[in-house]
């Protein structure tokens, strides 16, 4: 269905990704956040599997990791396993509607969190509570929207 | 990439490289190291501060919707409002000059009754102003990223102070910023001293950005609600004599040993954008026009300049 990609939307929406998770979010809503990158990793690697992998995902985590100050690699692990996971289903992907989509974002970002958070508590990060998956729900909502724009983007310069 | 090279001819759909399982186990692997030698051993401290020097675009497009929207504030504020603003902070300068004034001659005597008494002169602290740019993604983290970093001589483990109180500590430096973590964050703990009677406990963080805890105080302390906490300079981290909180409430529990106790903090932890990096060290280098050193007398400062150099160089 989409088979071209275009380098700079990659690039571009990587970094806005990057940005937008620490940017301002209103102080109350905080919880909600959405993980924009780990959305940026299920997309791409979804998208171009042979250009963004496992890899890529790792270290776009480190970065990740430096911006929120967790210890280096827990982003980075996270992110490697969504990767492998999205590489695994990315076939079957193309086949479900945007709906079904979503809900597998809605896992594989829960996923990532719960990993993020398992390492945190080894490590002795106390968080009680399931509040931590808040983002997995937001992201999936916004995945609906978001892979629509990246589609035409894509389709438009790639 | 293989499978790539072969499809040169015949393009194919679904191009993948590598084994993903094999990949995927290779950086397992390579996060366990890194997580270990960084939570366990701080060694990759010169690697994150790197990474944060390349990502300093990054947090300064996070921070730019604020720095935005300030300047659109300050460029629709009607000129009237601006003008009794500037008013109203020339008055509260000169109360605050003629403040000073008093406070000079008070430090100067206070050094002076300090040398009687034989004790070791105590500086004033010099410090650099610095902007909060950014705050921890992770709502069970409370961090804020200041703009001052490794290149304005910060370093780790300095204190941080707003207008109002003790605000934290710094945790790590990059080139152009630094992260700060806040007395609130449940990994923070705070020597400090009851201002009234001289009271020594430790005051935590639990989390929570308005409230912390003041710690293994026994039944019969003399400790009421009201009381100011500082900081008692103990243990060396954070200088003496800055408020850092103020006791909200104090909870008895019969049979318990020690009392339960909640203090507010004093610093806006949530709301401060200029903040304060004390330089207690002596012959830290700070850039001179950016540090506000007040001398409480010309020739005392002077007095208290020289040996802070020489320990500098020593």
């Amino acid at each position: 269905m989409l088979s071209v990609i275009s380098y700079p939307v990659m690039i571009v929406s990587v970094i806005i990704s990057l940005v937008l998770s620490i940017s301002l979010f209103p102080q109350g809503w905080f919880e909600f956040r959405p993980e924009w990158v780990t959305l940026m990793v299920f997309y791409w690697t979804y998208r171009a599997p042979s250009q963004f992998g496992i890899l890529t995902a790792f270290v776009l985590g480190i970065l990740l990791d430096v911006l929120e100050a967790t210890p280096l690699g827990v982003n980075g692990l996270a992110m490697a396993v969504v990767a492998f996971l999205v590489l695994t289903v990315h076939q079957r992907l193309r086949m479900f509607p945007l709906i079904q989509q979503s809900i597998l974002v809605f896992l594989l970002v829960g996923i990532n969190q719960m990993v993020v958070h398992f390492i945190k508590h080894l490590l002795g990060g106390q968080t009680p509570g399931f509040e931590y998956l808040w983002p997995a729900a937001t992201s999936a909502v916004l995945w609906l929207l978001l892979c629509p724009v990246l589609d035409k983007l894509n389709l438009k310069l790639g | 990439m293989l499978s790539g090279r072969g499809g040169s001819t015949i393009k194919t759909i679904f191009v993948q490289g590598g084994v993903p399982g094999f990949r995927l186990l290779f950086v397992l692997v390579l996060s366990a190291v890194l997580i270990v030698a960084d939570a366990r051993f701080d060694r990759l401290e010169p690697a994150r501060s790197a990474i944060a020097s390349v990502l300093a675009p990054v947090l300064w497009l996070g921070n730019a919707p604020d720095r935005f929207s300030n300047w659109f504030a300050g460029v629709i504020t009607p000129r009237e409002d601006l003008l009794s603003e500037n008013e109203a902070l020339k008055a509260r300068l000169m109360i605050l000059e003629r403040r000073a004034l008093k406070y000079g001659a008070l430090a100067a005597e206070n050094n002076r009754l300090r040398d009687l008494m034989n004790a070791s002169a105590t500086l004033d602290d010099r410090v650099v102003v610095a902007e909060v740019v950014g705050v921890s993604p992770d709502p069970f983290s409370h961090e804020v990223v200041i703009n001052k970093g490794a290149r304005d001589g910060v370093e780790a483990g300095q204190a941080i102070l707003d207008a109002n109180g003790l605000m934290g500590q710094v945790l790590y430096t990059a080139a152009f910023t630094s992260r700060v973590l806040l007395i609130s964050d449940s990994s923070h703990a705070v020597p400090v001293e009851v201002l009234r009677n001289g009271l020594r406990a430790i005051l935590l963080g639990n989390g929570d950005i308005s409230q912390l805890e003041l710690v293994h105080v026994p039944d019969t302390a003399d400790i009421r609600e009201g009381d100011v906490l500082v900081s008692s300079g103990l243990g060396g981290r954070f200088p003496k004599g800055y408020p850092v909180a103020e006791v909200s409430s104090i909870a008895k529990e019969p049979g318990a040993p020690f009392v339960t106790i909640h203090a507010t903090p004093m610093a806006r932890l949530s709301r401060s954008k200029l903040v304060l990096v004390v330089f207690s060290e002596a012959g830290t280098v700070v850039p001179e026009e950016l540090y506000d050193q007040q001398p409480p007398g010309s020739s005392n400062g002077e007095a208290a300049a020289g040996p802070g150099d020489n320990g500098g160089e020593g």
